[in-house]
């Protein structure tokens, strides 16, 4: 990643991070702001029912007071006081719960018998489980009904007096439908009731102002908290998958005189239009946000770019340095860090150049003094016989003719030899400035590895003391690419070079295998081996261990493996021998690569 | 002096007065149309109120319970009581004209006794009945409504020799005219109309304003009638049996059967319900016929019914067989007694083909004697019995064995009752409480 993107990335993380926590913090007062609005609406709604809900109960409790002061309930508790006989009076609750709209109704005696039922007028001399007790306020209660079923009604108990006997009216109105529906709630407001009437829940028996009630699985689990802590709930219910269908709902638990929860009612607020506001204001703020965040990044564009160009300039710059053009300098534009950084860069450039200059010299220098030095080196020991003769030629001028004769033909032969000898070291230097170019051919190298072995296996034999010789090859032929003169006169060299490390005799071993897609030719020597510098330098040309080597067979091999596209490498160390390690690519490996 | 003489034309005038209408009032008067008003249907068997006016039977029983010839003008019995010859009354015909024929009772008769275990045929202008075993009381029992006899006119409706044939039926009225050539001799009144499905507030209503004559008074009702001082008649003795019926199909251990007999508290029906109008029973036969009544224990025991329970606890529907609030609130009250003893009951409206395993029966005992009405009773609850006579001992040894299989748990005993209005004359009601109109006449008819 670039300076630039990274900069970018840094500008514009640090811009939409900083947009975002703004905007998180926007969102949350925010979301605190409408919760705190709905907890407030919620709350109203609730004020509101309950004032309705007081508003029905004292509505019972005058209907039935007013039944209880009727004239017909003071003449039935005369004549009871009269007669003691309450069975005219079995039908008496249905007629009267209809004149005063009442859905239940009983009329009880002093002891709590039931004398007369609306509800259910079979039920007559039952007694009625609430203790009577006059002038109760209203009080919730679940009457049973004749066909198995019950209802939650909102009761009032009121005496009756008369001749001296007082009679109980039990008095109430259920809460249903009806009830909700006359509840004056505002339009984007249900309320629902859930009348405790089976053990578990059932979604059918949650009532609702117009009826039956949708999605009445997702009120279950708040009337369930509502029952059973007996106190007001409140949740967010969603009623399907999109925010704006979901209600701020309140339950509350409805108890009858001992405590029970009988009904649980949910005052449901939408929150449609909180949620469309919510909504409305979240895009103008992600608008605005995106906006800000494109703004910044256009910024940041401008900005890293400004920042950037001076250290891409550098960059380039030292890229072409890196690719040895040391002469490249930098524009200084500015007199800040950059330009401070630019001028130095140009010092440096400057002070590389001029120090590869000076090294150049040094390192040519160098060079040709160990040219210098070897080719005097090897100059010198024919040079000094050659010296030796002509003086001895002189000296020998005065003898008479025929030592003379045997003198000078001896001399000659020497002087012959000498510059033969001569001859064929300038030869050495001419070839390895001369390399031929390898004329590339499919080569077996088992095959050469067996021309190799009859070339120099009797000379080894020979070798006194003896050196043996051990040719190795994988199965099949061994086919590289290559020179095979250039890659003989190689193996030649490093075979020479083994048998010049084994004067005391040893075992000279050529192994040929295949090696990780590779072809291998190893040739280990049993000789004194060498130290690890001598390993390192071994290869330099003119570099030798030897007394009268040129130091140049182990440069002409490598030279020779170099232009066939290989490596070579030597194992080695001291009084363990050495092995040169050729790698080659195989024939077809090789041409492919080509 | 001229005074005096001519005071006492104007003194006998008043006299005459006066004495006439007292004269008049005690001699039936022919003329007038009787109004009666009704919540079921007047034609429905065996008990309708016209059934009586248009068919008659082959004998009557009079209020004392004496059989008394009726299209059967004689009759006697053979090979003890085996075999009965009932001599058909002649010059009698039916209201189409045709003479009634022994063929004609005989069909009617064989209509109407499908299941009967005896035979009837005719021999010249009489009737055999015949059977395998005696029966000593078939001229009683054929003074039932039942078996009225009856044959079919042109038009496929039922036509009898009453002393009324019917002249229209629309718009829930039926309209009856008096039969001038019954054998009886002509009724009093010309017509009757009779208005069918009026409920009883609405014929009290009409009965008040003068619209009605004749108006029924459930026995519900009838303490307040009688306190209210409506002009009732009453039947001699209570003859609507109420009973629970308790089916031994679905309820088939008869332990569980009396654990259910044993649950219903029948004073409360009787006080509350039924304003302590009827009797208590837990007997087939009232006590004014059976005297043996008192024999079988009514009081509810609902330990013994929990314990005879044993846990069994099926949901059982109780259905009411005929509609009324008050049959409706005793079926109710039943469920109530049931369930307090542990039984699961629910009362269910009947339907079309209704199974329930409970149900709320009201009997009409229309026999007057006690063997008659046992038959009766237990033909109408499916169960048959032999005519072994009137010995008590006999009867309730029938009527225990039949108790004691529980599918039928007697109640209450009812009375009928009729508002009558002051311009009905001579009215007299049938033992079991169906009045006998053909002697009425009405106080202002011309």
């Amino acid at each position: 990643m670039s300076l630039r993107q990274r900069l970018l990335l840094v500008f514009s993380l640090t811009v939409v991070l900083a947009v975002a926590t703004v905007a998180w913090i926007v969102s949350l007062r925010t979301r605190q702001a409408f919760t705190q609005a709905d907890q407030k609406h919620a709350a109203a709604l609730v004020d509101q029912f309950r004032r309705e809900f007081d508003g029905y109960a004292r509505d019972v409790a005058a209907r039935v007071d007013h039944l209880a002061q009727s004239d017909r309930l003071a003449r039935i508790a005369f004549e009871l006081s009269r007669t003691g006989d309450p069975s005219p009076y079995v039908n008496e609750a249905a007629p009267l719960a209809r004149d005063y709209q009442l859905d239940f109704l009983e009329i009880l005696s002093a002891d709590g018998n039931i004398i007369s039922s609306a509800q259910w007028p079979a039920r007559f001399g039952y007694r009625e489980e609430l203790h009577p007790a006059a002038n109760q306020p209203t009080f919730l209660k679940k009457e049973e009904l004749p066909d198995g079923s019950s209802e939650v009604g909102l009761f009032t108990l009121q005496s009756v007096g008369g001749g001296g006997l007082q009679l109980y009216v039990l008095g109430g109105k259920r809460l249903d439908r009806g009830f909700l529906a006359n509840l004056a709630a505002p339009a984007d407001t249900q309320v629902l009731l859930y009348p405790m009437l089976t053990a578990t829940f059932d979604p059918h028996a949650l009532l609702g102002m117009g009826g039956e009630v949708g999605h009445a699985a997702r009120y279950q689990a708040l009337i369930e908290q509502a029952r059973a802590s007996g106190q007001e709930a409140a949740s967010t219910i969603f009623l399907s998958n999109r925010r704006e269908d979901s209600v701020d709902a309140t339950a509350l638990p409805l108890k009858s005189a001992d405590g029970s929860v009988l009904a649980v009612v949910v005052v449901a607020g939408s929150r449609r239009g909180l949620v469309e506001l919510q909504q409305h204001i979240r895009a103008i703020a992600y608008g605005v946000a995106g906006a800000g965040i494109l703004l910044a990044i256009a910024a940041s564009l401008w900005i890293t770019s400004r920042i950037s160009r001076p250290v891409e300039q550098l960059a380039a710059a030292a890229a072409e340095v890196a690719s040895g053009n040391w002469d490249t300098r930098v524009d200084v534009a500015s007199k800040d860090e950059i330009g401070m950084l630019a001028e130095s860069f140009n010092d440096m450039t400057r002070q590389l150049s001029e120090q590869r200059e000076r090294l150049l010299q040094s390192e040519r220098v160098a060079a040709w003094r160990e040219l210098a030095r070897r080719l005097a080196h090897e100059l010198k020991n024919p040079l000094f016989p050659l010296q030796l003769t002509v003086e001895n030629l002189i000296r020998a001028r005065t003898l008479p003719a025929a030592e003379f004769e045997e003198i000078f033909r001896e001399s000659t032969h020497t002087l012959t030899s000498e510059i033969a000898n001569l001859k064929s070291i300038i030869a050495r230097f001419s070839d390895f400035s001369k390399m031929p170019k390898p004329q590339l051919q499919e080569v077996d190298l088992v095959e050469l590895l067996r021309k190799l072995a009859a070339l120099y296996e009797p000379v080894l034999a020979q070798h006194q003391p003896a050196i043996t010789f051990d040719g190795q090859a994988d199965d099949g032929p061994l086919l590289v690419s290559a020179d095979p003169d250039l890659l003989h006169r190689a193996l030649s060299n490093l075979v020479l070079n083994a048998m010049d490390a084994m004067p005391g005799g040893g075992k000279l071993t050529v192994r040929l295998r295949r090696n990780n897609g590779l072809v291998e030719i190893r040739v280990s020597d049993t000789g004194t081996g060498m130290t690890a510098e001598e390993c390192e330098r071994l290869f330099t040309p003119y570099y030798t261990t030897k007394q009268h080597g040129t130091g140049l067979g182990l440069a002409i091999v490598q030279s020779v493996v170099s232009d066939h596209h290989g490596t070579i490498r030597v194992e080695s160390a001291p009084g363990r021998g050495a092995t040169f390690v050729i790698e080659l690519l195989p024939a077809a490996t090789r041409s492919v690569s080509a | 002096m001229r005074h005096t003489v001519s005071r006492w034309p104007a003194v006998i005038s008043l006299v005459l007065a006066l004495v006439a209408p007292v004269a008049a009032r005690t001699r039936p008067r022919y003329g007038g149309t009787l109004r009666i008003e009704t919540r079921s249907d007047p034609l429905a068997p065996p008990d309708g109120i016209a059934r009586r006016l248009l068919f008659d039977t082959l004998t009557q029983v009079n209020d004392r319970g004496e059989v008394l010839p009726a299209l059967a003008s004689s009759w006697e019995s053979q090979g003890a009581n085996h075999r009965w010859q009932f001599h058909v009354r002649g010059g009698v015909h039916f209201h189409d004209g045709r003479p009634l024929t022994a063929e004609a009772v005989v069909q009617s008769l064989a209509a109407a006794c499908n299941h009967c275990a005896w035979h009837v045929r005719a021999v010249g202008d009489s009737v055999i009945v015949t059977s395998d075993s005696p029966m000593p009381g078939l001229p009683a029992e054929l003074a039932r409504s039942a078996y009225a006899i009856t044959r079919r006119d042109e038009n496929g409706n039922p036509d009898g020799t009453g002393p009324f044939r019917s002249a229209a039926n629309s718009n829930g009225i039926l309209f009856l005219s008096a039969n001038d050539d019954s054998w009886q001799g002509r009724p009093f009144v010309d017509a009757i109309e009779i208005y069918t499905n009026r409920s009883v507030r609405e014929q009290w209503l009409d009965f008040s304003i003068g619209k009605a004559d004749l108006v029924e008074v459930p026995p519900e009702f009838l303490r307040q009638a009688q306190q209210e001082r409506l002009p009732l008649a009453v039947s001699a003795y209570p003859s609507d049996l109420l009973a629970l019926t308790i089916s031994d199909q679905h309820v088939r251990d008869e332990h569980l059967r009396e654990s259910m007999a044993l649950a219903p508290d029948r004073a409360a029906l009787f006080n509350v319900i039924f304003q302590k109008q009827g009797e208590i029973t837990a007997s087939l036969l009232p006590d004014e016929l059976s005297g043996y009544a008192f024999l079988f224990p009514g009081a509810a025991n609902l330990a013994r019914s929990r314990e005879l329970r044993g846990g069994q606890s099926i949901p059982l529907r109780l259905i009411v067989e005929r509609s009324g609030s008050a049959l409706q609130l005793v079926a109710e009250r039943l469920a109530l007694n049931l369930r307090d003893a542990g039984w699961n009951v629910r009362v269910v409206p009947q339907t079309g083909n209704s199974d329930a395993e409970l149900a709320l029966r009201m009997v009409h005992v229309e026999a007057s004697d006690a063997a008659s009405a046992l038959r009766e009773l237990m033909a109408n609850f499916g169960a048959a019995s032999r005519d072994d006579g009137s010995d008590p001992s006999a009867l309730y040894r029938i009527e225990r064995t039949f108790l004691q299989s529980h599918t039928v748990v007697p109640l209450l005993y009812l009375p009928r009752a009729w508002g009558v209005s002051g311009r009905v004359r001579n009215l007299a009601l049938s033992p079991d409480g169906t009045p006998l109109l053909a002697n009425v006449s009405l106080e202002d008819a011309k």
